[in-house]
């Protein structure tokens, strides 16, 4: 049966058990006219249903789950004694064959005998663990049943049970984020820690080479793997772009949220945030082939040598996607300012512009800190910018027309096709990839913290 | 201006020497005006210039993006009259299903039968038809196939395959020539480059620009573009479909597992967590989860379900997990803030009538929530559809021939697809091609995008 | 600051004559106007002519003449959205800075028009101070507050002068002993009273002719409402004061004459104690009786 037939029949059964409780519920307080029910029949009804398919919908899952891995151990215990002295990979192969034989589908060229027998095991064995879930389930779903159905009472809290059901379920939910978060930094600490076994920490945080060996031979040893020239590229790069955000995303929020006339904002303010949502590949692409080249070729003219694929090149065009993210985020602080602290600038005959700066501006500080704050964390974790624009030259360089190499390209760099985790080449990924989440959770935390005390203050 | 103030002492002042008279305050204010306001201009003028900075970026990117996109929507085409001669093409008849026998044995015949359609020399049949048009060219067959695209020999023999009726018979067919001949043809490459420089040879040259001229090699829409997955044998025959499958795959995981999740736990969060730390710790861990950088989930990935559920590689139900874990943080903060609009009369008035907390927020607030939470659906869906970074590292950067047809196959995504061929060697094909997918990818967000501004407008409701 | 709105006025010449007047102008909206008493001779201020507001389409001011005397404490009454407080931006043009509001007829400060393009806004709201109905102290400290209005316009040639200008307005406020120990701590520390007396001395620190008042007491305790309105008393001596006020008791106690709005139109103006005891109209009567409000 596939899972997906047996999902509709357990939706079926929630169903079925729905209408029983329902009427049964009702059954109860017909004719005895003093009783009446806590909770409304169709409460009851969810009761049941819940009671009938919840046991039964459990043990399916874990069923799937753990079901087809025994199958699998029986039968390879059963190929090694037909078969015996397959290698690992021949048994893979195998087993794929078998699997694709014993479901009829695809095609399997020049099956052996023993491969054929074996399809039939498994289907045999498939078969009858499908059998033995569907009686357990049978079993359940009747026990569900009769247990939900002998609680039945007019006094049962049918409605708080399946509010209690619903709301674990919302809980249960909203934890997935904290597992998130748990699940990052767990995963990345366990291969962090196994990449240390090759490389001292040391080495790698205050290391200035970036040179990894890619075929590790007894003479060669790993190569150098200090990340500081990647530390070094990363904060280049964001540089360069809040160098150039900052001022034109600040500037243009203000200009559009306090002179430009209403049809100007209503064009720009849109056509601005157009930036924000253009995927960070396309700004790439963009940099590669149009701005890079665009630079060099301004830089041959002024005589300036500028790579065409450079720390330059690749924070200016960052700097353009940050743009939007600032002005909108600037844009909510600024309008945060009271009217009443303007009001009593203007009024002592202050100008516009210096109600602004020496008021407004200095009033919305904090808040236009954590903005920058949270998008100097964007700009250090952009990738495909980097990976595209910045010339992957992990050299430590604080010249901006050179190539750099960031942390975030040499992950990519490292993890590329490689599913292996074994060596220090793409566990360095990891080490990398735990650096960048404990600068950038810092960053967000405090720029968060900020904003949110900001807030708080002018509400 | 008024005489007669300056020489009334304040209330309680003691120091009436700095007082100002009147006039003088006057004259120093004006004496300061002409500075003000240019400062005032310089000012705005540095706001309008920012504007018109970033305006002016937007304007680059699509002017760039367009200019070079929309011309590779149209291929070079050469369209012939074949001539599926039956000496080429001798097959034996296609396999029918016998009584009694297994499907796998007819699957093999079936397959066997295919493969030898497939050893057809198709290419002569391609050099003769192009005989036809240009005599010359059979003396010089290889020049002759190089004007097709090698992929097309798989065009015919599906037409073989679909209807083996046809040998014997001339089709007129309609072939996308090799990338060189569209490049060539639209000027991609420097027309006045020598020989040695140029990808084909003086006479396939000659004989594509007089093709061109006559008609029988002209730019058509490409469907290619669209049916075909991605090519490394047959750069012209290169599509979008692979991806495209791949991230509509991702994108309906994103709809499936974030979007369900992040409603819950918004609703959970807003309507019935009391505050206390825990809640508070998720609150933080949320706002923050929303700012880690996307390449990190990519890691996430790598580790949990490829390395320890080993999960397929390359596959979109790997992507779409990471996308969903990615996007949650979006979908529960937009749905928050939507629930959070949605006045406490409102749950008052419900629990003011005796409906217990869960029924006010299901009955009473979710329906009133819904075009927020949409909108909110959808701008994580955007999100997950325009992200490259992460996918990289589980594998979906892989060359991938084919069009998946479940979600554990190996595939592309539309934004590492364009990864991928901005970076192919073939860069006069490819610039336009990587522009054309370009468009592909931001017309699908900008309708996602306009759609959910659309549902905000269509829905809003001001308490 | 733009001067557009003026396109949308009819431009009136400066009336030197209204100079020197004694009497309020006469018009038909309001015709009882009494005399200020002889012994002032106060001249008139601030002169407004037929000034009509409007919000988008909607009038909010129907048309309003009034004389504003030199060194006289008026005070504005009336209900809720009379135009009182509307009436009174106009006298600083602080309806400029509301995108939809649009002025017409004449205000003249000293003769001179208000509105007169040549007339840059800045001068004029040197001249013309304004305290808000909430204490509204920059987040600076309490010395940079002060010193906020006298640094823009280039009145402190010398920093002790700033200094100086600091201490006598804080003085002339009555403010200064008791912040004189905490000069460079945050204006925003202080008391509501003290914020709101710190936004009266900042008002003055740049030597205005004229100070609006909306509002001032009414975020403010009783006590703090009282030493405001003892200063308001003192400052009388040396500025022209316009006071927008919601309390009747307010307007008997700290002014010379009460002006009363309704429904955009100024319907009396007169000496304060006839207004309350006397009032020449029935609208001034049902309000002050408390018939509506």
């Amino acid at each position: 049966m596939s899972n997906l037939s047996l999902l509709l029949l357990l939706l079926g059964l929630l169903v079925v058990g729905y209408q029983i409780g329902l009427h049964r519920s009702r059954g109860l307080v017909r004719g005895a006219t003093g009783e009446r029910l806590h909770s409304r029949p169709q409460y009851h009804g969810v009761v049941v249903g819940l009671w009938a398919v919840g046991p039964a919908l459990i043990l399916v899952v874990i069923w799937q789950l753990l079901a087809p891995g025994v199958i699998e151990q029986a039968l390879v215990s059963q190929l090694q004694d037909v078969q015996p002295g397959l290698s690992d990979q021949e048994q893979r192969v195998a087993l794929r064959r078998i699997d694709n034989l014993a479901s009829n589908k695809g095609l399997v060229m020049g099956a052996h005998d023993w491969e054929l027998t074996a399809a039939q095991t498994l289907s045999a064995m498939r078969k009858t663990s499908g059998w033995i879930l569907a009686g357990l389930s049978a079993t359940l779903i009747a026990l569900g049943l009769l247990f939900s159905l002998s609680r039945m009472s007019p006094s049962l809290r049918a409605r708080n049970q399946v509010e209690k059901v619903v709301q674990g379920v919302l809980m249960i939910s909203s934890g997935v984020a904290i597992l998130t978060t748990i699940g990052i930094v767990l995963s990345m600490v366990g291969e962090t820690l196994k990449f240390f076994t090759f490389i001292s920490p040391l080495d790698f945080f205050l290391g200035t080479t970036w040179q990894p060996v890619f075929h590790v031979t007894e003479t060669s040893g790993y190569g150098h793997y200090g990340m500081l020239p990647l530390l070094g590229g990363t904060v280049l790069v964001a540089a360069i772009a809040l160098l150039f955000a900052i001022p034109v995303g600040l500037l243009a929020a203000i200009y559009l949220s306090e002179y430009a006339p209403g049809r100007v904002r209503s064009f720009a303010k849109p056509a601005l945030e157009v930036l924000a949502g253009i995927p960070t590949i396309v700004y790439g692409v963009f940099a590669l082939v149009t701005v890079g080249p665009f630079l060099a070729s301004v830089g041959d003219m002024v005589g300036l040598h500028i790579r065409a694929t450079s720390a330059l090149t690749a924070g200016l065009v960052m700097g353009i996607m940050l743009i939007p993210f600032i002005s909108s985020l600037s844009d909510d602080i600024i309008t945060q300012v009271p009217k009443a602290l303007r009001d009593g600038s203007l009024g002592l005959g202050a100008t516009k512009s210096e109600t602004i700066r020496k008021v407004v501006l200095p009033a919305a500080l904090p808040g236009i800190a954590g903005a920058v704050l949270l998008a100097a964390s964007r700009a250090v974790g952009e990738t495909m910018i980097v990976v595209l624009a910045a010339g992957n030259a992990p050299v430590l360089t604080a010249n901006p027309f050179e190539a750099v190499s960031t942390m975030t390209v040499t992950i990519v760099n490292q993890l590329t096709g490689d599913s292996d985790f074994a060596g220090p080449q793409s566990l360095v990924a990891f080490a990398l990839g735990l650096t960048l989440f404990a600068i950038t959770l810092v960053m967000n935390i405090v720029a968060l913290a900020i904003v949110r005390k900001y807030r708080e203050q002018y509400e | 201006m008024s005489t007669n103030s300056s020489t009334v002492s304040p209330a309680g002042a003691t120091s009436t020497a700095t007082t100002l008279s009147r006039e003088q305050v006057a004259t120093r204010v004006n004496a300061s005006l002409r500075r003000r306001h240019r400062q005032e201009i310089i000012f705005k003028g540095m706001g309008i210039g920012a504007t018109v900075v970033g305006l002016a970026f937007v304007a680059i990117l699509f002017i760039n993006i367009f200019s070079k996109g929309l011309p590779a929507f149209w291929q070079a085409s050469i369209t012939l009259d074949i001539y599926f001669d039956p000496e080429v093409v001798a097959i034996p008849d296609m396999p029918q299903r016998l009584s009694g026998e297994s499907g796998n044995d007819f699957r093999q015949r079936r397959v066997d039968w295919e493969n030898e359609v497939g050893l057809v020399n198709f290419n002569r049949l391609i050099q003769a038809a192009i005989a036809k048009v240009i005599p010359e060219a059979a003396d010089h067959p290889r020049d002759a196939a190089r004007l097709v695209t090698s992929g097309e020999r798989i065009a015919l023999r599906r037409l073989v395959i679909a209807d083996p009726s046809i040998i014997g018979q001339t089709r007129r067919v309609t072939l996308y020539t090799d990338a060189n001949i569209d490049v060539w043809l639209k000027g991609n490459i420097d027309r006045s480059l020598p020989d040695g420089q140029q990808m084909l040879n003086s006479r396939v040259r000659e004989w594509a620009d007089r093709l061109y001229e006559d008609g029988t090699i002209s730019l058509r829409f490409s469907t290619a573009l669209f049916q075909n997955p991605d090519s490394r044998s047959s750069l012209a025959s290169a599509g979008l479909r692979g991806a495209f499958m791949g991230s509509l795959y991702m994108m309906l995981i994103v709809l499936l597992v974030a979007v369900p999740l992040g409603v819950a736990s918004a609703i959970y969060l807003e309507e019935f967590a009391s505050r206390n730390r825990v809640t508070d710790l998720i609150e933080v861990n949320i706002n923050n989860l929303a700012a880690v950088p996307s390449i990190i989930f990519g890691l996430l990935g790598a580790a949990v379900f490829i390395n320890y559920f080993k999960l397929p590689f390359s596959a979109p139900i790997v992507g779409g997990l990471v996308l969903s874990l990615m996007t949650l943080p979006t979908v529960i903060i937009t749905t928050r803030a939507t629930l959070k609009a949605i006045p406490p009369s409102i749950r008052h008035a419900a629990l003011g009538i005796g409906a217990s907390r869960t029924q006010a927020v299901f009955h009473h607030v979710l329906p009133l929530a819904i075009p927020g939470i949409l909108t909110g659906a959808i701008i994580g869906m955007a999100q997950a559809l325009g992200e490259t970074a992460p996918l990289l590292l589980i594998g979906m950067n892989a060359f991938v021939a084919s069009v998946p047809s479940t979600p554990f196959d190996q595939s592309n995504a539309l934004p590492v697809q364009i990864y991928l061929w901005q970076g192919n060697e073939l860069r006069n094909f490819f610039e336009g091609r990587t522009s054309a997918a370009i468009i592909v990818l931001l017309a699908l967000m900008l309708s996602l995008n306009g759609l959910a501004i659309w549902l905000r407008k269509r829905f809003e409701t001001r308490w | 600051m733009n001067n557009e709105l003026d396109m949308s006025r009819t431009v009136a010449p400066a009336t030197e004559a209204s100079r020197g007047a004694g009497t309020a102008v006469p018009t038909p909206q309001a015709p009882t106007r009494s005399a200020v008493k002889p012994e002032s001779a106060a001249r008139v201020k601030m002169k407004t002519e037929n000034v009509k507001v409007y919000y988008g389409e909607a009038e909010a001011l129907h048309g309003i003449d009034m004389a504003i005397l030199e060194n006289e404490v008026i005070s504005f009454i009336g209900p809720s959205g009379c135009g009182k407080s509307t009436f009174l931006r106009c006298l600083n043009r602080m309806n400029d800075t509301i995108d939809t509001a649009r002025v017409t007829g004449t205000i003249t400060l000293d003769g001179q028009d208000i509105y007169d393009p040549s007339l840059d806004v800045v001068l004029l709201r040197a001249q013309v101070g304004m305290v808000f109905q909430k204490p509204n102290p920059f987040p600076k400290s309490i010395f940079e507050n002060i010193a906020y209005g006298p640094r823009l316009h280039g009145l402190a040639s010398r920093k002790a002068d700033l200094a100086d200008i600091v201490e006598s307005s804080l003085r002339r406020a009555g403010l200064w002993d008791e912040v004189k120990d905490r000069l460079h701590q945050p204006g925003t520390g202080l008391s509501g009273g003290q914020q709101q007396r710190l936004c009266i001395a900042r008002a003055i620190a740049v030597s205005p002719e004229v100070i609006l008042m909306d509002e001032p007491c009414s975020a403010l305790d009783p006590i703090a409402t009282s030493i405001i309105e003892e200063l308001i008393h003192e400052l009388k001596e040396n500025f022209t004061i316009v006071i927008v006020t919601h309390n009747m008791q307010q307007a008997a106690r700290v002014s010379d004459r009460t002006a009363f709005f309704h429904l955009g139109e100024l319907v009396e103006l007169a000496d304060t104690g006839q207004i309350f005891t006397n009032p020449t109209h029935k609208r001034t009567e049902d309000y002050i009786t408390g018939r509506y409000g």
